[in-house]
């Protein structure tokens, strides 16, 4: 069964398009308002149809809140590449990023949503930030408007919404015809025995919960592995006299998105971390080297600098 | 405390009409991204859609990693997120030594520069 006929597709495509082309922003006539409301009924025209398919197929709706954030994201995104001042681009950019959050978490990802957040809006958009307020020009005086002219006007506006849209026609096609072919989820990668990698975690928990008897410990075999049933849900325990005794494991203690995500990034990619953090590395030698500015100095300056420097240090109390 | 603990419960498994919606978003994103990076002439607001187009990317990759019930995606979302970093340090030092030698942020000016 076809998810969204191909015909309708490239109708709300090239609506789009046309939408979105409107509302680039250009010297005279500007008419953003309609361009954003042609590209926006564009888009909910295709959310809806999926919609339909998907509650007609009996698949159950998204979450609410994913039609509050997508549309908050993709409407932040639009103004960002069409208002003219940079400033606004970039809190826009941020409105887009927390939106984006928000889809994150509905789709039981706390731990990037949160990421997400501390490290784009709190650090890269800073940042950007910056750098406009820094390499923006202040308006001359007998300019009243700081807009710049490469801020005004867009560079082919109709060859680029046509690229763009050509793209994004040939991907929700590939999108919306391969979706019928995909592999069902597994759910096998996660194995339930996560939770014997944590003895420290179903001890605290245990002992919150008060399964620990004092003086008890949780019992680990001769290779420092906690012999823990997750079908059973039992765990066995050393008591202080010695013994050793199979006790049921706390209600609902089980693995969270923050120890899954650690436990694939440190398990799994151990290497790759390490190579994140000399990309990072590179780049801040690279910043640094790029940005620093070279203060070319003659003689005469240098002499100059010297005895300015030597005033200082002897006429100065500090 | 029990409230904390049962958070832990794996999530039910997603379908792929519910997937297609967020990959929508995710390609609809991405798109806008380009448009912005050739349409504009604002060297900080080309690098910003370049940012986009991550974050579509982002999006995407958290969505599948959900439909899978996989770890790999949102692992994966934190080396978009070093690069993501890395590229905006290197790209905003770029932009302020432009800036410096044509006081103009507009990528126009150097449409002369060929490899």
């Amino acid at each position: 069964m076809e998810v969204i006929h191909p015909v309708i597709l490239y109708v709300a495509v090239a609506l789009g398009a046309i939408g979105v082309g409107l509302s680039l922003p250009r010297r005279g006539v500007n008419p953003q308002a309609i361009g954003a409301v042609i590209a926006a009924s564009a888009g909910g025209l295709v959310i809806l149809l999926l919609s339909l398919h998907t509650s007609r197929s009996g698949e159950g709706l998204p979450n609410p809140f994913f039609y509050v954030f997508s549309v908050i994201a993709l409407g932040a995104s639009l103004r960002m590449i069409t208002h003219p001042r940079p400033v606004y681009a970039a809190l826009f950019f941020i409105m887009t990023i927390i939106s984006s959050a928000g889809l994150y978490l509905i789709l039981a990802a706390e731990f990037m949503a949160f990421a997400l957040i501390i490290v784009y809006a709190g650090a890269i958009l800073i940042t950007y930030l910056f750098v406009i307020m820094m390499a923006t020009q202040s308006p001359t005086l007998e300019q009243n408007e700081s807009l710049q002219d490469y801020d005004t006007t867009s560079r082919e506006p109709i060859a680029a919404t046509l690229a763009g849209f050509v793209l994004l026609a040939v991907l929700t096609s590939m999108l919306f015809t391969g979706l019928t072919s995909l592999p069902a989820p597994s759910g096998q990668s996660i194995e339930p025995g996560l939770l014997v990698e944590l003895p420290g975690k179903v001890e605290r928990a245990m002992r919150r919960a008060g399964a620990l008897p004092p003086g008890a410990s949780v019992a680990t075999d001769d290779a420092g592995r906690m012999l823990l049933d997750p079908a059973a849900g039992t765990v066995t325990i050393s008591t202080a006299a010695g013994g050793r005794e199979v006790v049921e494991l706390p209600a609902g203690l089980g693995v969270g998105n923050v120890e899954r995500v650690g436990m694939s990034l440190l398990g799994d990619y151990p290497g790759l971390i390490e190579i994140a953090g000399i990309i990072l590395l590179m780049a801040m030698l690279g910043a640094i080297v790029l940005a620093r500015r070279k203060v070319m100095a003659d003689d005469e300056d240098r002499a100059a600098m010297a005895a300015k420097i030597a005033r200082r240090g002897t006429g100065g109390g500090l | 405390m029990t409230a904390l603990l049962a958070q832990s419960a794996l999530p039910a498994a997603m379908g792929s009409g519910v997937l297609a919606h967020y990959l929508f978003v995710s390609v609809v994103m991405f798109a806008i991204g380009v448009i912005g990076f050739l349409t504009r002439r604002n060297l900080i607001i080309m690098f910003l859609c370049t940012e986009l187009m991550f974050q579509a990317a982002g999006i995407a990759l958290v969505a599948f990693s959900r439909y899978h019930l996989n770890m790999d995606g949102q692992t994966f979302v934190i080396f978009v997120l070093t690069v993501a970093a890395a590229e905006a340090a290197m790209a905003l030092a770029l932009v302020v030594l432009l800036f410096r030698r044509s006081e103009s942020l507009d990528a126009e000016g150097w449409s002369e520069m060929r490899g």
